[in-house]
């Protein structure tokens, strides 16, 4: 919830906004083990400690419910860290640009670009992929929606497409076709099967409404 | 020249000989299909959309290195030095090479492939190689490149291609800018053509450059194990990967193994190795170590192909009855720095798609100093079609004739391109008459006819038609089937799935004539070391190829099956059939009796069937036809177009999926949108050369919201019994031929203004309207 | 891939500016412009300062005189989706909800919006242009179909926000956090034109942040609102865009401002549009008297002649449109 702190008057929005409460320490390279002791949830300080350039740093990752510790260089995108890193290669790089959405992930529930968005930022926050939406070896909803609407080609941005509908849906429990087409519309598909994205978007928000089951 | 000029360009480089005819003798072609033409979702959709399906660019091996390759930013350069020693000093560079690395460097394989092949010192594009090197991290790796410094000695350079061929223009190649003589076809007499028309229109067109850009960018995993190499490859036909790879390499094709099981997306660029997948080999031999070298997205822009730009003349002329009198044809292209059919194909339709007895065409392919072309989906014709399409739209209202009409007078049912012979079935009638009917194309025109013809958004319908010069597919192929002691099923097919649904498709195939779930198949395919031979998967042939194949193969495994069956039931084979996982035998006394328990089966572990990919029909021509529909609204005051509305009507023959078939057919429309409406490479042609647009941003493809929500697909089946033992043509290709020029017709409806360049955008389109309202 | 940088997440207002202080330190807000920058080796940047902690720069708020105050790390999202804005600005909402991606609105800040670098691909690209120091704006003699046809010199950029025209439409203010204190500007006065200095976007000083956007009440009869006609339908900067704030008196506009988009180095205020519009009824004349006025000035590059003929037909309906016409 974002909070204006210093006016009463301030008007309760309801935020899809990005709150930080991450902290961070530092590592050197050769020093890993001493350095866990400092946690991420260690107390806030009033002055932060910068992250050398060259130097990899210890961070708390919070993702699909599991808190990841992981070093990090200071410019390692999420994508990076996620795919490279933790071996979470549902989530793709097309561009690692911000231009194709193949690296969609929900950061607080909301769609993000995790190839534009540096793993030290991402502290704090709740960091869903595409893993995360299964029960064990079950697919989700949506998952499952993509899957009988034949609503991907080659795969490769399917990912992406599906956190950015499992966003779009948790967020706008009955979308209108235009709220999927713009939902998505952060989300390239070279292969072009929109239309089909379009039908299981509201496959998945159906199934989540609970009227899938009643027709 | 009258050969067909129908490039297998998917088997390029790769000579195979035929593979014997189909040992199965009943292939009949199906009546009734069970399994077949239903809306099945995919054997490996779980894999796709759990996030758990491995591609090339998702690799991690032990000990795995990171690839990066360095590019010449010049559209022509010499390279005079390349100083490495900055990289080469760096914390976690591993291996740098390029054509200045020492030659006395004993250990690094290959020198002589690396100095003459892979970084030539004299650079005819921008994004040629120059160095490359393997590092710990991508991020190093891109450091590494940061730290080597190149000289170069920039020279002129010509990037557009309608100045390559001026006196002055530089010369991309000593011989001269014309990659060969102009290509030339002629048949009739088109001057007595046109002067039997009542109307001859004349118009020039032109397509810009349209960039691949796969959503998973090119790249690979090289692997040694000693003298061994893997490969794991993003690319459309493993087997062009090995061969490719081994005689780069001299080494013996039992030393490559590619494997490809998924791939984000080629669409013609990822039919041949890469000179980065040689680079991966290389870095990978010289390091020890495994070297994963994925390209950048702007790397993808630059240096892995692309549809060239064509520029078209087009002359045509009627009789007031429709008939077609000449078509007189001519088109420019260039395949960038390299001999790369920059002109491919660019006349097919002129000379095959409608009745036309006097067509003349020629073609004239050029350098110029950009990144070589590589085929994208149908190549050559798409833009054919934006200058054919709309000159017959053109035609049509000059004799004041539907368009629709128009070509229904002059559909052929012989390949006037290949001499006359047949085609085995054309439903470009059906097409036709189908799709404007499930349109409403005439409903909609009165309706458009008598409603509000005066506010600033303005509707309007478009169509057109278009055929594809390959689509039949053919020999060779090789595919097994093996039939389990438990009754459970085993496919085995080289052919890449590339996004298609052909390992779905192929495992429905097996599951018709085997009786059982097309789930339950197991299907391997995709690597040259375990599965069987197949061409890459490209030019619409995978179906038509591999399913033939597959169903023979399924054939013999049942026919062995049945030999085993007949004995221990103890009846005549002729009884035999199989359902559910059970042999049934039909006659006075019905039994059945599940696989599971043949003994001779269980004996013998399983069954295996091979089967082979037959020839086509001997002087026949098999192709798919295509006909679609749009409706657009055009804000004439912003030049603003919004496809409301596309119908695919399509002969691929028989339906295997109808699911993956309709899927294929809206992605053909959205990309054909994207050539129609957004996408254009931007050479920086009057200054440096360089692309300006080497990104997602500001090359356009569409999005969610630039093709419409409302999207039909109106499948056309001629029943072709001659093509193969499918029945099935192929689908990719044809599906994108004619959208752009339908979405220009339909602009040309709405508003009166003819757009003949690519991309129909504000940018051209709010001039055009403003000069047709005068005075402005 | 992202070249080298040190990083340090501020946990204050203060600390941040004592960061940015240092040379070739770059404030990070939501971090979708400056990663796009630093990737592409646009400028050096040897140090980010996150200001992604500062959790009082965000939120929307109604202020007691009825105008709505900003935080500047406030998602785009947000204020295109914020009902108080919707109440009484929808002008600046409409703009909001046409920035980028649904992905980008959610990561990129309005008030990194108000900042961001041009998107001219020369000045992204590996050319050494004159905003990168060089001496040569590649525009001017190259592909320009997306630059200016107002205002343009020496380097010839439009401004790639949406919101900025908006908000200047709206006659925003923006509160800026500097070293010596705080200080506010209007946004009329906030970006700079290249004749002033090319290397420019904004008056900010290395060390000083953007902390919120504030906009006053609306006067009596205020209609807003704000268009973009793109390329395509997602992630595009405008081909040209207007914003409109009016205010009406029964169907006479009484007062407002007209500001353009994809027009000219800077959000471009049309003062001749405005005043063939102020004091008058909005009818089809009207309409498109005022959209020849906004391009009376206009000048056509090689490739960007089309923006005319565009400008005049966007702002022409959209002033019937917001006219009720």
């Amino acid at each position: 919830m974002a909070k204006n702190q210093r006016d009463k008057d301030v008007e309760t929005t309801e935020s899809t906004g990005l709150s930080r409460r991450g902290f961070l320490t530092r590592v050197g390279v050769g020093a890993v083990s001493v350095a866990a002791a400092k946690s991420a949830t260690a107390q806030p300080t009033s002055r932060a400690q910068a992250l050398p350039a060259t130097e990899l740093s210890r961070i708390t990752l919070n993702i699909n419910g599991r808190q990841r510790q992981v070093l990090v260089e200071p410019r390692w995108t999420l994508s990076h860290v996620l795919r490279e890193e933790l071996g979470l290669t549902g989530t793709k790089v097309g561009c690692d640009r911000g231009e194709c959405g193949a690296c969609t992930i929900l950061m607080n529930g909301v769609p993000r670009y995790s190839c534009l968005t540096l793993a030290v930022e991402a502290e704090g926050v709740e960091i869903v992929t595409v893993e995360g939406l299964m029960d064990r070896e079950n697919l989700g909803p949506t998952q499952e929606a993509f899957l009988t609407e034949d609503a991907f080609q080659c795969g490769y941005c399917t990912s992406g497409q599906i956190m950015a509908v499992e966003g779009l849906v948790r967020n706008n429990p009955d979308p209108s076709v235009d709220d999927i087409r713009t939902g998505v519309s952060g989300n390239l598909c070279r292969c072009g099967a929109y239309a089909h994205i379009f039908a299981a978007a509201q496959r998945a928000a159906a199934e989540r409404q609970g009227v899938g089951g009643e027709s | 020249m009258n050969k067909p000029n129908e490039a297998r360009y998917y088997v390029h480089g790769v000579e195979v000989p035929q593979t014997p005819p189909a040992r199965a003798k009943d292939q009949e072609p199906w009546d009734e299909t069970r399994v077949l033409g239903e809306p099945l979702p995919r054997v490996d959709g779980y894999e796709r959309v759990s996030g758990t399906a491995v591609y090339p660019a998702d690799m991690s091996l032990p000990r795995m290195l990171y690839g990066a390759i360095l590019r010449c930013p010049h559209p022509s350069a010499v390279v005079t030095g390349v100083d490495t020693s900055g990289a080469e000093g760096m914390a976690g560079v591993h291996a740098v090479i390029s054509a200045f690395t020492p030659e006395d460097d004993t250990t690094r394989p290959h020198d002589e492939l690396i100095r003459s092949t892979l970084f030539n010192t004299r650079c005819r594009y921008e994004g040629e190689a120059v160095a490359a090197v393997a590092a710990e991290s991508p991020y190093i790796a891109h450091d590494a490149l940061r730290a080597i410094n190149v000289e170069y000695e920039v020279l002129p350079f010509v990037a557009d291609e309608r100045r390559a061929l001026e006196p002055d223009a530089p010369k991309v190649h000593e011989t001269g800018n014309q990659v060969s003589d102009t290509e030339r076809y002629e048949r009739g007499d088109v001057e007595q053509g046109l002067r039997e028309a009542d109307v001859v229109l004349e118009e020039e067109y032109r397509c810009e450059c349209e960039i691949h850009t796969p959503m998973e960018p090119h790249g690979c995993v090289a692997s040694w194990d000693g003298d061994r190499l893997t490969i794991w490859e993003s690319t459309q036909g493993v087997y062009n990967i090995q061969t490719q790879v081994a005689a780069s390499l001299g080494v013996p094709l039992s030393k490559v193994r590619v494997v490809g099981h998924y791939m984000g997306g080629g669409f013609g660029s990822k039919l041949q190795a890469g000179r980065y997948t040689l680079t991966a080999a290389l870095l990978a031999k010289q390091t020890a170590r495994p070297v994963k070298l994925t390209l950048t997205r702007e790397e993808t822009y630059l240096a892995v192909g692309n549809r060239p730009p064509s520029n078209m003349r087009l002359k045509a002329g009627v009789k007031r009855d429709g008939t077609l009198t000449a078509l007189d044809y001519s088109g420019t292209g260039t395949g960038g720095a390299a001999r790369a059919g920059g002109t491919s194909l660019l006349d097919w339709l002129i000379r095959d798609l409608y009745l036309c007895p006097n067509v003349r065409t020629e073609l004239t392919d050029v350098y110029v100093n950009a990144g070589p072309a590589r085929p994208f989906r149908a190549p050559g014709h798409p833009q054919c079609a934006w200058a054919l399409e709309q000159m017959m739209d053109a035609l049509a209202v000059a004799i004041d004739m539907d368009p629709v009409q128009l070509r229904l007078k002059n559909v052929p049912t012989v390949s006037q391109g290949r001499n006359g012979i047949p085609y085995t079935t054309t439903g470009l009638q059906r097409c036709l008459e189908e799709g404007a009917r499930e349109f409403r194309w005439e409903e909609t025109k009165n309706e458009i006819a008598s409603g509000d013809l005066n506010g600033d958004i303005r509707r309007g319908v478009g169509m057109g038609s278009g055929l594809w010069a390959g689509g039949g597919g053919g020999p060779p192929s090789t595919a097994i089937v093996k039939i389990y002691s438990d009754g459970s099923i085993n496919l085995n097919m080289g052919a890449s799935d590339i996004g298609t649904g052909t390992k779905t498709v192929m495992a429905m195939v097996v599951a018709e004539e085997l009786g059982v779930s097309h789930e339950d198949i197991q299907v391997e395919h995709a690597d040259t070391g375990t599965t069987q031979y197949a061409t890459a998967s490209g030019g619409s042939k995978t179906v038509p190829t591999e399913s033939p194949a597959v169903r023979a193969a399924a054939i013999d495994a049942r026919e062995q099956l049945f030999e085993i069956a007949a004995e221990e039931m103890e009846v005549d084979v002729s009884v035999l059939s199989l359902r559910d996982g059970k042999v049934v035998a039909t006659g006075e006394t019905p039994r059945e009796v599940n696989v599971a328990e043949l003994q001779g089966l269980r004996r013998r572990g399983n069954i295996t069937g091979v089967g082979y990919r037959g020839p086509n029909p001997s002087d026949k021509a098999v192709n798919p036809f295509a006909a679609q529909f749009c409706e657009v609204e055009v804000n004439i005051k912003t030049g603003e177009v919004n496809v409301v509305r596309f119908l695919g009507a399509h002969d691929s023959g028989r339906v295997m999926n109808r699911l993956t078939y309709q899927n294929q057919v809206f992605g053909g429309i959205t990309m054909g949108i994207g050539l129609g409406m957004t996408e254009q490479r931007l050479l920086d042609v009057d200054q440096t050369g360089k692309m300006v647009n080497k990104n997602w941003h500001d090359y356009k493809l569409p999005t969610a919201v630039d093709v419409p929500a409302d999207m039909t697909c109106v499948p056309i089946d001629p029943h072709d019994t001659e093509c193969n033992t499918t029945g099935a043509k192929g689908i990719g290709e044809p599906a994108t031929i004619p959208t752009a020029a339908v979405v220009a017709n339909a602009v040309y409806h709405a508003t009166g203004v003819r757009i003949t360049d690519t991309p129909i955008d504000p940018t051209k389109l709010v001039n055009a309207l403003a000069a047709a309202r005068g005075g402005e | 891939m992202l070249p080298q940088f040190n990083y340090v997440r501020a946990q204050s207002l203060e600390e941040a500016q004592q960061q940015l202080s240092t040379d070739g330190a770059r404030v990070c807000a939501g971090g979708s412009d400056l990663l796009g920058c630093l990737r592409d080796d646009v400028f050096d940047c040897s140090k980010v300062v996150s200001i992604s902690s500062l959790n009082q720069l965000r939120g929307i708020a109604r202020t007691r005189d009825g105008g709505i105050r900003i935080g500047s790390l406030t998602p785009i999202a947000e204020v295109a989706a914020s009902a108080t804005v919707q109440e009484t600005h929808a002008g600046l909402s409409q703009a909001a909800s046409e920035v980028a991606s649904p992905q980008l609105r959610n990561q990129g800040t309005i008030g990194g919006n108000i900042c961001q670098k041009p998107r001219c691909w020369y000045y992204r690209g590996e050319f050494h242009c004159l905003r990168k120091g060089g001496t040569t704006c590649y525009a001017l003699a190259g592909e320009n179909q997306y630059h200016c046809i107002l205002g343009g010199y020496r380097c010839y950029i439009v401004h790639p926000s949406d919101t900025a025209p908006a908000l200047l439409a709206l006659n925003a203010t923006v509160h800026i956090a500097a070293p010596s204190g705080s200080r506010t500007v209007p946004l009329d006065e906030f970006h700079v034109h290249p004749r002033d200095d090319p290397q420019r976007e904004t008056v900010l000083q290395g060390n000083e942040i953007v902390t919120e956007i504030t906009l006053p009440a609306p006067p009596p009869g205020l209609r807003s609102s704000y268009r973009k006609v793109r390329a395509r339908g997602s992630w595009d900067f405008a081909l040209a865009g207007v914003a409109l704030a009016l205010a009406f008196n029964g169907d006479q506009v009484v007062s407002g401002r007209i500001v353009l988009s994809g027009a000219a180095p800077v959000p471009w205020r049309s003062r001749e549009a405005e005043n063939a519009v102020i004091g008058r009824r909005i009818d089809a004349a009207t309409a498109r008297e005022a959209a020849a006025a906004a391009m009376e000035d206009a000048t056509a590059l090689k490739r960007n002649a089309y923006k005319i003929p565009l400008f005049k037909g966007l702002v022409e309906q959209q002033l019937l449109a917001i006219a009720g016409a």
